[in-house]
């Protein structure tokens, strides 16, 4: 036994036990004496400039208030990067689910309802899907003059020398889809003022301080007068870095003087919150007859939908992992985020690194099947190792097990007759 | 508007609600009972299961009418705060618990099934829960937990009856 306090011991978790009494305060389970409810107007078309008649929704009975881009007091617009969300949008929409306009009732029925007497006319525009279409210069433009956000270049060595050393070259082309994070309690969140005029927002978020920013920004107050309660956070993997309701209940309770609420369904949520990134991956991967990985050429297209939420961060991570744990002499890669009118992408666990297995992995083994050497040989052959060189020319100089570990691992999945290596 | 009459966790309630309210707005709203959770309203995820006459249901899909003269159990039915039910002992020992919004979910499908079936196996367990969706934890301590729960439920009941 070893003497730390908590290192090599079984702890409890602090909030376990409230939980498994079901005593833990998500922000659905917070009520407040004289509440109001709101409900999100959402875009039905994905690119489209629209005109908003709310004068009937307005008057039925229950309405408190229905909150437009023209009742935003600070600056229309948000994001993590780039400021490219409009809190409530102004003129266009680019995606299904763009939030319009923000229904406050007494009832969330009554929200609902009301959100069914707002007039929308819509006057669509070209959109694109594709992020290889959305690349071209004609190509219809979701926020200014490009829609490539990011591009991401990697060089090492040089490739077209490399290519003519291979004895084999594999190029294949790979597509992962959109993921969602799907945690299990969807959007919700609580705002209120306090006497002393401070605006409380409360909300399951990943990035409470930056939210209070991206409020305070958004409402033209000083951050000081913004507080951000982090209740109970029912999953996230991601789905819970950018802003969601916080802007739309904090100006709500800032109009109306009392504490609005808003509780997306399953459906809303989905609408609400980033993807994972969808990948496109050209590969070109050549090795010498003994397996020894010479050249990689590889180009990435990321689509990030409507808005760039961490799309820099995470094409970047793509391309920086792009040959996988192997060392390679000569690499060249290019990534790329890219606008389109699909669900926007963000965070998601693995940040990039995760949809690049898909290819680099699939590459390994077809150019082992080419060889007549095993999948397991031709890892072992490749992989980093202490004081390898990785693509972005880091020197790993601290403890890289990997090659203990394949070993270990196809000791237990393959019988001894079956192994070709080790 | 409608009056029913229900049983939640031991105490009677005679209520006036709106025809079309369903049970889990019931439990949640006007009973404070906020650990039955939503995570879809529609049936798949198990946030909301409830015990209804020892049956598991999602309480999204029931209107809170057809729980007129029933007995329901939600988690806060289930165990107190200096005496946790082996569950939930288990399941906090275990790290069964992460984010535990599918936890008061998860505790009630394992005590219907525990109830039935004193000795379930692993495949019990995993049919017991297969209404039950966790995007944290992967399942498995979750099982792990129901399984010693079973194992220390059946050692109490043996001890119980050596007593008598």
């Amino acid at each position: 036994m070893n003497n730390y306090k908590n290192i090599g011991k079984n702890l409890l978790r602090v909030d376990g036990k409230q939980k498994v009494m079901g005593k833990t305060k998500y922000p659905q389970d917070i009520y407040m004496d004289d509440m109001l409810y709101g409900a999100t107007l959402r875009s039905t078309e994905p690119h489209a400039y629209f005109k908003i008649d709310i004068s009937e929704a307005e008057k039925l009975d229950g309405v408190v208030k229905i909150l437009t881009h023209r009742d935003i007091t600070g600056e229309n617009r948000h994001g993590v990067l780039f400021k490219d969300h409009e809190v409530l949008c102004k003129e266009k929409v680019r995606r299904i689910g763009d939030p319009i306009a923000f229904v406050i009732a007494e009832s969330p029925k009554k929200a609902k309802e009301a959100k069914k007497l707002i007039k929308i006319q819509y006057e669509k525009i070209s959109a694109v899907f594709d992020p290889k279409e959305a690349m071209k210069e004609n190509a219809p433009k979701i926020h200014d003059d490009s829609n490539i956000v990011y591009h991401y270049k990697c060089r090492k060595g040089n490739v077209e020398k490399g290519f003519k050393k291979c004895d084999v070259i594999v190029e294949r082309e790979y597509k992962t889809s959109m993921v969602d994070h799907a945690f299990l309690q969807p959007e919700s969140g609580l705002s209120y003022m306090e006497e002393d005029g401070t605006l409380v927002i409360c909300a399951a978020t990943q990035y409470p301080h930056f939210d209070q920013i991206e409020i305070a920004d958004a409402l033209g107050l000083p951050k000081e007068r913004i507080k951000i309660i982090n209740p109970a956070v029912g999953g996230a993997f991601g789905g819970r870095e950018d802003i969601t309701m916080q802007i739309h209940i904090g100006l709500g309770a800032l109009l109306t003087g009392r504490p609005v609420k808003v509780c997306y369904d399953r459906e809303e949520s989905f609408y609400a919150h980033s993807k994972r990134h969808p990948l496109y991956m050209k590969y070109k991967t050549g090795a010498d007859r003994t397996g020894k990985l010479i050249a990689l050429e590889a180009e990435i297209i990321g689509d990030t939908g409507a808005y760039a939420s961490w799309a820099v961060n995470v094409l970047r991570k793509s391309g920086v992992h792009a040959t996988g744990p192997y060392e390679i002499d000569n690499v060249k890669i290019d990534s790329y985020a890219v606008y389109t009118n699909n669900p926007f992408c963000g965070a998601m666990r693995g940040f990039g690194a995760t949809q690049i297995p898909v290819a680099c992995e699939q590459q390994m083994d077809i150019i082992a099947e080419k060889l007549g050497i095993s999948p397991v040989e031709i890892r072992l052959r490749n992989c980093f190792r202490k004081n390898s060189v990785t693509a972005t020319g880091q020197v790993l100089v601290e403890s890289v097990p990997l090659d203990k570990c394949i070993r270990i691992v196809s000791k237990r999945l393959f019988a001894e007759s079956e192994m070709v290596w080790g | 508007m409608i009056n029913i009459k229900l049983n939640v966790n031991g105490k009677d309630y005679d209520l006036e609600i709106e025809e079309d309210l369903r049970l889990i707005d019931l439990l949640r709203d006007r009973l404070g009972f906020t650990g039955t959770k939503e995570g879809c309203g529609e049936g798949e995820c198990g946030a909301c299961t409830v015990i209804l006459e020892g049956k598991t249901v999602n309480s999204c899909l029931l209107l809170a009418i057809q729980a007129h003269g029933k007995e329901i159990t939600t988690i806060e039915g289930i165990g107190k705060e200096d005496d946790l039910h082996p569950i939930q002992e288990s399941f906090l020992e275990n790290g069964a618990v992460q984010c535990g919004y599918c936890i008061p979910g998860m505790v009630l499908s394992a005590k219907a099934l525990l109830d039935k079936n004193k000795n379930p196996t692993r495949k019990d367990i995993r049919e017991a829960i297969s209404g039950n969706l966790c995007r944290c934890t992967g399942y498995e301590k979750i099982v792990d937990s129901i399984e010693k729960a079973s194992k220390i439920l059946q050692q109490r009941g043996s001890e119980s009856h050596e007593q008598l």
